[in-house]
């Protein structure tokens, strides 16, 4: 029962494009399938409402390739996102992220899994577009009136005249044999298979249009210009102010930072009295405290010694390796470093107050200048705190209160 | 899928869907073996010299290992029901039976109560009252954690377990005589519900009984990796019985290597979850580095623990996902079952790797006390599957979607 489903108003003459086959049950759809499997046809295919379990063994089809490549693109996901993160992080421009290690694996797998992950989804998509053969313009089984109208609800086998086995006369018989309950042959005319021309057109007519823009900008930007560009993002580019080190037009000196007027002094900044600022008298290291000595005072002082001085010199002074940063030094052995020097040495210890003053004040050989961190009154009171610090090693008896003097025998 | 056209599976010999006659002798002989086991395991424990803390310890372990197959058992049962999942009708009745051994772990699980309630047992840090008069922040967690309320908590945990084991079994045995369609869609409506249920309880229990060992630590995931746990416990556990039940000749033509296929996908799944939530709680923990968040790595980091830490990444996480990657190692059920095995060894190494620590890490190794433990409680574990397994058949007989699941197949 062969039905002809020419097309022949342009005169050309219609071509045999393949050989549908309908069938009632998805099962006997998947015996005929094992048939022609077995017989060796190629360029089939079987076509069903909805997916049928094991259509794909009795068609012969061999696992799909998909998953290696989706395992290779996730593996190439890791060793990509891996190298980026080592290369900038730690290789390129290493930079210290809250003390962890440059190469930080655990800081690193999120990236390497989201970039794994993103790798793979576009390969098992891309991949199950080519693999399909997707995207598909026609199929010969388009060419069936039938197949168009009950398409949705039956069972068909299509064989294409691709085929090397292909035969019009003979295949239709070997269809019905295997429980066809119809079958055709498919005409179509010759040149169809090709793209339409308006759609060649219209697709490169897009395509020129689609390059217009970026060519006009291009353009725009490669042009010199005596006006300012448009500059669409502005991100706080321009600004009407001047930057630092720039030149300007309004000073004689063109500088646009202006320096100090002559003569002025800051609010606050004046710091005449020599006794408390420099720890001064008369040109000699003061012998005195510029301000009573308390108790509280001794206790800031006690708090900002173990703050900026017990680093290098020690909570208690000894200098050498007591501080955690001369300890460090001596480990990593760094070869320039100074040992910090003992507070309780006799050339410290015989230091007036003033001369001790002055070095927290101004530094002394690789010790820095503190005075930029901590105020005059605050450099007093850690001289307080040094000064105790040193008596508490040259104590005797008569230092301990009568009252309590019998606790320590 | 109800053409009535398209029934060419096997006609299924349900004789062969119940255990042989033996298996109940079998259940009270497992009974036997798991008191003596863990009447073993108490002597053993306190002969070590460590008293009740030695052989509690160990049994903590052993009770959260088994107790997660249940717990697993219950949220697979609920999630095939919400899910309204065909393939998985032939190996349901596995995990139903798993979650119905609840009431013998909610015994077993008073070894672990009583001294808590009677005021210590040195396992529970917070129980002590010293120890929270020492420490401020127990004492801001003792409106939680306090033996009473600790106590009242348990006891609605393992009644809320009991009662869905309970429900899920019997509502599926009722159905295999009458065959109401109604259950199944009853089961439908009610399993979101047992899932909010499961899902509350589980994170709670576990801060309970394990978090609680190290009171001032805490992370908010911790129910989650406990849940991951448990759904890789469950799963080995169905590929075991699936696969063994079948080599003794019960449920061959219920069970077929789909199912396998189907349970070892979950198994992958599940271990890489296992995995994905490890790291997501070390990640932000590590990147923080606050101390009193980093003290439960540190005791995890050095030592005998340092090097378990390492085996866990490998054992639980990188073997078996390469290992269960390929469909050719899912489709053999001997191979699968290798990996079952292995996967429940690292079930227990995590559990007792999230516990000993925790209870004195440097406490002396007593392997004999885990292994009587481990096996004592698993044996009246198992008694009690036998027990309800010997009661009714071993897949639903009158499930409407069990037709489905015997055609079940799986494509490329």
């Amino acid at each position: 029962m062969v039905e002809s489903n020419a097309k022949s108003e342009t005169g050309r003459q219609p071509v045999p494009v393949g050989v549908l086959g309908q069938f009632d049950h998805p099962d006997a759809l998947k015996r005929a399938a094992a048939a022609l499997r077995d017989a060796g046809f190629r360029n089939w295919d079987v076509h069903s409402p909805y997916p049928i379990h094991g259509v794909e063994r009795a068609m012969g089809m061999r696992p799909s390739r998909l998953p290696w490549l989706v395992l290779l693109a996730g593996l190439t996901g890791i060793g990509l996102a891996l190298a980026l993160q080592i290369w900038t992080n730690a290789i390129d421009y290493p930079i210290n992220i809250s003390g962890k290690p440059l190469f930080s694996i655990p800081a690193f797998v999120p990236i390497t899994f989201e970039l794994m992950v993103l790798l793979a989804a576009f390969a098992a998509f891309g991949g199950a577009l080519v693999l399909n053969l997707l995207p598909q313009f026609g199929h010969p089984v388009f060419c069936s009136r039938r197949f168009v109208d009950s398409g949705r609800t039956g069972f068909f086998i299509s064989i294409e005249a691709v085929d090397p086995k292909f035969d019009a006369d003979q295949l239709p018989a070997l269809l019905s044999s295997l429980g066809a309950t119809h079958t055709e042959v498919l005409f179509d005319l010759p040149g169809r298979e090709s793209y339409p021309g308006w759609l060649k057109i219209g697709l490169l007519s897009v395509c020129i249009v689609a390059a217009v823009p970026p060519l006009l900008v291009a353009a725009y930007r490669a042009a010199p210009k005596s006006e300012p560009r448009i500059h669409i993002i502005q991100d706080m580019d321009f600004q009407e102010k001047y930057k630092a080190q720039t030149v300007s037009p309004l000073f004689a000196d063109g500088r646009s930072a202006r320096p100090d007027v002559e003569g002025v002094v800051a609010l606050g900044m004046a710091e005449e009295d020599e006794h408390l600022y420099r720890g001064f008298l008369d040109g000699k290291p003061a012998e005195a405290f510029p301000m009573p000595v308390t108790m509280p005072m001794m206790q800031t002082g006690r708090e900002l010694f173990n703050v900026y001085c017990s680093p290098c010199h020690g909570r208690v002074g000894e200098g050498g390796v007591t501080g955690i940063i001369s300890a460090r030094a001596v480990k990593r052995q760094e070869g320039t470093w100074t040992m910090p020097l003992s507070l309780h040495a006799d050339s410290v210890v015989d230091q007036p107050v003033g001369q001790l003053f002055e070095t927290i004040t101004a530094g002394r050989r690789t010790m820095p200048s503190y005075s930029a961190q901590i105020s005059a009154a605050d450099r007093w009171a850690i001289v307080a705190y040094i000064r105790a610090l040193q008596r508490s090693r040259h104590a005797t008896i008569d230092d301990v209160p009568e009252e309590i003097r019998s606790n320590l025998k | 899928m109800t053409n009535p056209q398209h029934t060419h599976g096997p006609s299924p010999q349900t004789a062969q869907w119940r255990l042989p006659s033996g298996a109940r002798t079998l259940g009270w002989g497992c009974a036997a073996v798991g008191v003596v086991l863990l009447a073993l395991a108490a002597w053993l424990g306190n002969a070590a010299g460590d008293g009740w803390r030695g052989f509690l310890r160990s049994y903590l372990v052993a009770w959260c290992f088994w107790a997660s197959i249940s717990l697993g058992g219950l949220f697979f049962t609920a999630v095939q029901h919400t899910t309204r999942a065909g393939w998985s009708v032939s190996v349901r009745r596995l995990a139903e039976l798993c979650g119905a051994v609840m009431p013998v772990l909610a015994v077993l699980f008073l070894p672990l109560l009583v001294p808590v309630l009677m005021g210590g047992d040195g396992l529970y840090p917070w129980v002590a009252p010293e120890a929270v008069a020492a420490s401020d922040l127990l004492q801001h967690k003792s409106p939680w954690l306090n033996t009473t309320w600790f106590g009242a908590r348990a006891v609605v945990y393992l009644a809320v377990w009991v009662w869905l084991g309970r429900l899920f079994l019997v509502g599926s045995v009722r159905q295999d005589a009458d065959g109401d369609v109604g259950r199944t869609i009853a089961f439908e409506r009610f399993s979101p519900l047992a899932l909010i249920l499961l899902a509350l309880t589980t994170t709670f229990a576990s801060f309970d009984w394990i978090m609680s060992l190290e009171p001032t630590w805490y992370s908010t995931i911790f129910g989650v990796y406990f849940f991951s746990g448990a759904a890789v416990a469950i799963l080995s556990a169905m590929i075991l019985f699936a696969v063994g039940l079948r080599a003794a000749g019960v449920l061959r033509d219920a069970i077929t290597v789909e199912h396998d296929h189907d349970l070892g996908k979950l198994l992958f799944a599940f271990t890489v979850f296992w995995g994905y939530i490890a790291f997501s709680q070390y990640l932000l923990i590590w990147y923080g580095n606050i101390p009193e968040e980093t003290e439960y790595y540190l005791h995890r980091a050095h030592g005998i623990w340092g090097g378990w830490s390492l085996a866990l990444i490998i054992g639980h996480l990188v073997l078996p996902m390469v290992g269960l990657l390929s469909r050719h190692v899912k489709r053999r059920p001997l191979l699968l079952a290798f990996w079952a095995v292995w996967l429940l060894v690292m079930h227990w190494a995590d559990l007792a790797w999230l516990i000993w620590p925790s209870a004195g890490a440097n406490a002396v190794w007593a392997v004999p006390v885990e292994a009587a433990c481990m096996f004592g409680v698993g044996s009246l574990w198992l008694a009690g599957w036998l027990h309800w397994a010997s009661h009714c058949a071993l897949a639903p007989l009158a499930d409407p979607r069990l037709p489905e699941s015997l055609r079940f197949e799986n494509s490329y």
